[in-house]
């Protein structure tokens, strides 16, 4: 059963001069119950347009939004964010952090604490409770980033380029975490990234945004069971595949904002 | 600070220091020389010794408790109003912007006014006494810290507050968990400012007019040709002005310094 219907979503903005530019055009999607989709596309496609439209935070033009078959009109409870930068609060410690949204929506202090104490576990984050994010490493503010919203037990997860400001090597343990934590959680999860192998690797669908305005150019469906080896040969296929239909989407090559 | 010291909280004394301590105190026995042998007349110069005499008479006799005691007063209420309404008003600006298009332009046009050049109409209004002085701390450092309460608020970064609409934070629970702690360092800034300024307003207007208050105890040593007590004076306002930037930097660490990167 699809949780999140996209049905001919356009999104037009004003450039500094007042003239309309069309960001999105007619984005037609659909994101089954606990299904992992990861978006891709060149940089400046709107990836995370699409992303802050379905979290409420952005307005779209025209077309429909529907999670559970009600309308997203703004933000909701039901849908976690987690941001690029992780967006902690600096003036918060971590497990105050984690908490704001319970603090925000008045639940009680032992129940927050509860909830706060299973997700800190869950994400390795023991010990640093009572730290601030200043002195934490990027990885470990990324994971409070994941806390904070898996903490409200919302239905779907969408994240925004999350691992995109980590090491090389913390990015591999967060995505084994979080296929892990998907699994266990049961979590409908929109992801963006810019990284094809990522994408490849954590997602059950990937979806390849055209340049703008941006509309569906390819869909590629991954059913290779989790958990995944990077080196499986379907991987590595599927990801030069989308590599080389990114190069044929963009007109001028030098757009292409991807690794491999 | 050397780089071998190993706490950074024990503070050596270099030779750069040594030679700093040197200097006044040359300068200190030049002062004294100089007067005491008659080489600068008494009317422009204090020997140092002279200044502590003139010190220790006026505070055994009691005649500086009345006027330190007035200065004070009026510097405590003027900036206290000035930064509970300062606060506020940027607060307000920044949850309501209709307000603010529509009254910045009257508070940039009062700001504008050198605020000493309204001081004998605020006589004329609130007489020579501790209102008129009140109000004129008052407008010495109200527009200081409003403007840094604005520039603060809205230099919350937009991802600060996507978090918080994210969790559907409502407009008050955005501003005071949100946009107040973000805008803390800024406000703290303009505090610190103002608390110099507010100080400056009071010495000049008691100067001006004024039947008691340190500056007035200032302008009246001039007239007497008392130049020890000038000295003291001086020395005493710019202690108080120091110690109350470090009372406002004192709370501003109690709050911040726990997550504030150095």
């Amino acid at each position: 059963m699809p949780t999140i219907k996209i049905k001919g979503l356009n999104k037009y903005y004003q450039d500094e001069d007042g003239e309309p530019v069309q960001a999105l055009k007619d984005i037609n999607l659909e994101i089954q119950d606990g299904e992992f989709v990861c978006i891709v596309g060149p940089s400046g496609c709107g990836k995370s347009t699409l992303l802050e439209i379905v979290a409420g935070l952005l307005a779209h033009t025209s077309g429909e939004i529907l999670l559970d078959d009600a309308p997203v009109t703004g933000t909701r409870r039901d849908i976690g964010v987690v941001f690029q930068d992780a967006s902690l609060y600096p003036w918060k410690t971590i497990k105050k952090n984690i908490a704001f949204g319970m603090n925000i929506s008045g639940i009680p202090k032992r129940e927050q604490e509860e909830r706060v104490k299973k997700y800190v576990s869950m994400m390795n984050l023991s010990g640093f409770e009572d730290k601030y994010p200043s002195q934490l490493s990027g990885g470990m503010r990324q994971r409070a980033g994941i806390a904070r919203a898996l903490v409200m037990n919302p239905k779907v997860i969408l994240m925004d380029e999350p691992f995109s400001a980590v090491d090389h090597l913390t990015r591999c343990t967060l995505q084994e975490e979080l296929i892990k934590i998907r699994q266990e959680e049961k979590k409908t999860v929109l992801f963006v990234t810019h990284d094809i192998n990522e994408a490849v690797y954590l997602a059950d669908r990937v979806i390849l945004l055209s340049p703008r305005p941006s509309s569906i150019q390819e869909e590629y469906v991954i059913s290779l069971p989790h958990p995944r080896k990077r080196s499986d040969e379907d991987l590595v296929q599927k990801a030069a595949q989308i590599v080389a239909d990114i190069s044929r989407g963009s007109k001028k090559p030098e757009d292409v904002e991807y690794y491999i | 600070m050397a780089e071998n010291s190993k706490s950074p909280k024990t503070k050596k004394i270099t030779s750069i220091n040594l030679l700093q301590i040197l200097t006044v105190a040359v300068l200190l026995a030049y002062m004294e020389y100089a007067v005491s042998s008659g080489k600068i007349n008494r009317i422009f110069m204090a020997a140092p010794t002279s200044i502590v005499e003139e010190a220790i008479h006026i505070m055994r006799d009691g005649i500086l408790w009345p006027h330190l005691v007035l200065t004070l007063q009026e510097v405590i209420v003027g900036y206290a109003l000035a930064a509970a309404v300062g606060i506020s008003v940027g607060l307000i600006w920044t949850m309501f912007p209709r307000v603010e298009a529509y009254s910045n332009v009257f508070c940039s046009a009062i700001m504008a006014i050198p605020k000493t050049a309204i001081l004998p109409l605020l006589i004329l209004w609130f007489g020579i006494g501790f209102q008129s002085k009140v109000v004129l701390i008052f407008l010495f450092s109200v527009f200081q810290i409003l403007y840094s309460t604005v520039t603060g608020a809205k230099q919350c970064k937009t991802e600060y507050l996507k978090v918080a609409k994210v969790f559907n934070a409502t407009k008050l629970q955005t501003v005071f968990k949100v946009m107040i702690p973000a805008a803390l360092p800024s406000i703290f800034n303009g505090l610190r400012l103002a608390a110099a300024t507010a100080l400056t307003g009071v010495v000049f207007s008691e100067m001006q007019s004024a039947k008691a208050g340190l500056g007035y105890l200032l302008s009246e040593s001039q007239n007497l040709l008392n130049t020890p007590r000038m000295f003291f004076l001086i020395l005493l306002v710019t202690l108080i002005s120091v110690l109350l930037v470090k009372i406002i930097a004192a709370v501003e660490y109690l709050l911040c310094h726990r997550w504030r990167r150095v």
